[in-house]
């Protein structure tokens, strides 16, 4: 079957066996390989991508119910002027640590930002609790949401932000031995 | 009823173990624009051990962790590294990370004493210098020295070291030696609710305390401890792996394996213990596994001090919360005296 999504702001079209789900439509024929393939059967959340404005799992819908919709993956994210600042946020404060989970998480939070621009902790933890994390144990991703809310409320772009300070400090307060 | 408690638990945990040979080597080579690049055998995977090395290096060369490059897990070019496993890479890797950062260092001492007419005791490396301690103005560009180093001296600042944990071998007598470079300790404690009218633990809130040595990235440190309380979390109260009587596993997947999500859990509040080894990088010891070991002894104490049983088997679901509850509760009626 012939389907065509818009992804990411670009129309493509490919020609799909019926049963093949969004994910590896987005993965295996159009090279999106941010969406992961984590359980393949609605269980880990590491799949997410948005579409039409809401965060589902691609490896639970076929290809052909994404046809003709508007889909988002963590590739739509970065602009020319820098990372989201989901995905700025995390880096700086180191609330990734292998990253598999990222881009689940990541698209599962701009899901939600989009919805309710300032949640709550609550509102964070439900819209997360479908992303299992095996490294982290949740907490800098939690506070990075809120820190990307608060990023996304101000006035600051994202390319003011990208010349802040670096995540890493020389440290130049450690002892000598 | 819903019923709050809480429970401490704490722990040693040895790291650098010397039963048998343990070593990380690495090369560290300072380049002419006053970078450095530094092989190492071990793999970053996602717990940064690779920023804290750059850090190591950084220190000891007196330049910042962006000017490290670093090459590691490739067989093909990097010494061996006994691997990223036993909560050793800060520890063991750092320490031959920052000998051989400092070896390189010491022949930008040696070219930099001519270029500054001082001796190389005298010299400090420093915001990407080699500077006169106690007169920083009095310097030469890391940048300069190493150029000179290659172009004139003929000496190109590298350095190669390994670090293995001094051993002191058991005394089959006594049972008496070093079998561990060194040690970590942490205390953390768990406040909870238990439902007593279904079993079910709620984990509220946990506090942990580790004393890691020196905490070279304190922000990854925490990363490390948010994630072991999570981990003896998962322990505590839900992951099990259930099998059929051939051995195979009933419960294969996330759905009937069940892991910890962001509803279970608690606010982790990190406290690191201002510590200092002195046969660490730097001060530096260790925080990887540590940090799960006292989490569930911490939250079964914590159910104990809710409702008044010992859990002895983990993990602590909620049917086995409500059995040890009914059992305790039935034991008391036999007690009451008629
Ligand atoms: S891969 Fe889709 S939920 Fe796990
Ligand atoms: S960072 Fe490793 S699974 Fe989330």
């Amino acid at each position: 079957m012939n389907v065509t999504i818009t992804v990411n702001g670009e129309v493509r079209s490919a020609s799909v066996p019926p049963e093949t789900t969004l994910l590896v439509l987005l993965r295996e024929h159009f090279l999106l390989t941010g969406a992961k393939t984590g359980c393949d059967v609605g269980d880990c959340g590491a799949c997410t991508v948005i579409v039409d404005g809401k965060a589902v799992n691609a490896c639970l819908m076929l290809a052909g119910q994404a046809d003709g919709r508007t889909v988002t993956t963590i590739e739509g994210l970065a602009t020319r002027e820098g990372l989201h600042p989901l995905q700025k946020v995390f880096e700086e404060t180191g609330a990734l640590q292998c990253g598999f989970c990222g881009p689940g998480v990541i698209m599962s939070s701009k899901a939600l930002l989009d919805e309710i621009p300032n949640p709550t902790t609550a509102e964070i933890r439900n819209a997360l609790a479908g992303n299992l994390c095996r490294c982290t144990g949740y907490q800098k991703m939690i506070e990075g949401v809120h820190e990307a809310a608060e990023m996304l409320q101000s006035t600051t772009t994202p390319a003011t932000l990208a010349t802040k300070t670096p995540a890493t400090p020389a440290l130049a307060a450690l002892p000598q031995r | 009823m819903k019923r709050r408690g809480r429970g401490i638990a704490s722990m040693w945990y040895p790291v650098g173990f010397t039963v048998a040979a343990n070593p990380s080597g690495a090369v560290v080579k300072v380049n002419e624009d006053g970078t450095a690049v530094v092989l190492t055998g071990t793999v970053e995977t996602g717990q940064g051990a690779l920023g804290v090395l750059s850090q190591i290096a950084a220190e000891a060369l007196g330049i910042a962790p962006n000017d490290i490059h670093i090459v590691s897990g490739d067989t093909d070019t990097c010494p061996m590294d006994t691997g990223a496993i036993a909560s050793r890479t800060t520890y063991i890797t750092g320490n031959a990370i920052a000998a051989a950062a400092a070896e390189a260092r010491d022949t930008l001492f040696e070219v930099a004493s001519q270029m500054l007419g001082v001796k190389t005791s005298q010299l400090e490396a420093k915001d990407h210098k080699i500077q006169v301690k106690g007169f920083p103005a009095r310097s030469a560009p890391i940048a300069d020295v190493a150029l000179r180093a290659h172009l004139v001296n003929g000496t190109p600042p590298i350095g190669s070291a390994s670090w293995n944990p001094p051993t002191v071998p058991l005394d089959p007598e006594t049972g008496q030696g070093k079998p561990f470079g060194t040690y970590v300790y942490a205390t953390q404690i768990a406040e909870i609710d238990v439902d007593d009218e279904t079993g079910e633990v709620e984990v509220l809130r946990v506090t942990a305390s580790h004393d890691c040595g020196t905490a070279i990235n304190p922000m990854l440190v925490e990363g490390q401890i948010e994630g072991g309380v999570f981990m003896g979390l998962g322990f505590a109260l839900q992951e099990e792996i259930l099998f059929d009587k051939q051995g195979r596993q009933l419960n294969p997947n996330l759905t009937n394996y069940i892991m910890p999500t962001t509803l279970d859990m608690p606010v982790v509040e990190s406290d690191i213990v201002d510590s200092y080894d002195e046969t660490g990088p730097f001060g530096a010891k260790a925080v990887g596994e540590p940090s799960l070991v006292p989490t569930a002894a911490a939250i079964t104490n914590a159910i104990y001090d809710a409702v008044g049983v010992r859990i002895t088997a983990l993990p602590a679901t909620a049917e086995r919360v409500l059995a040890a509850i009914k059992a305790k509760r039935a034991m008391e009626q036999k007690q009451i005296p008629a």
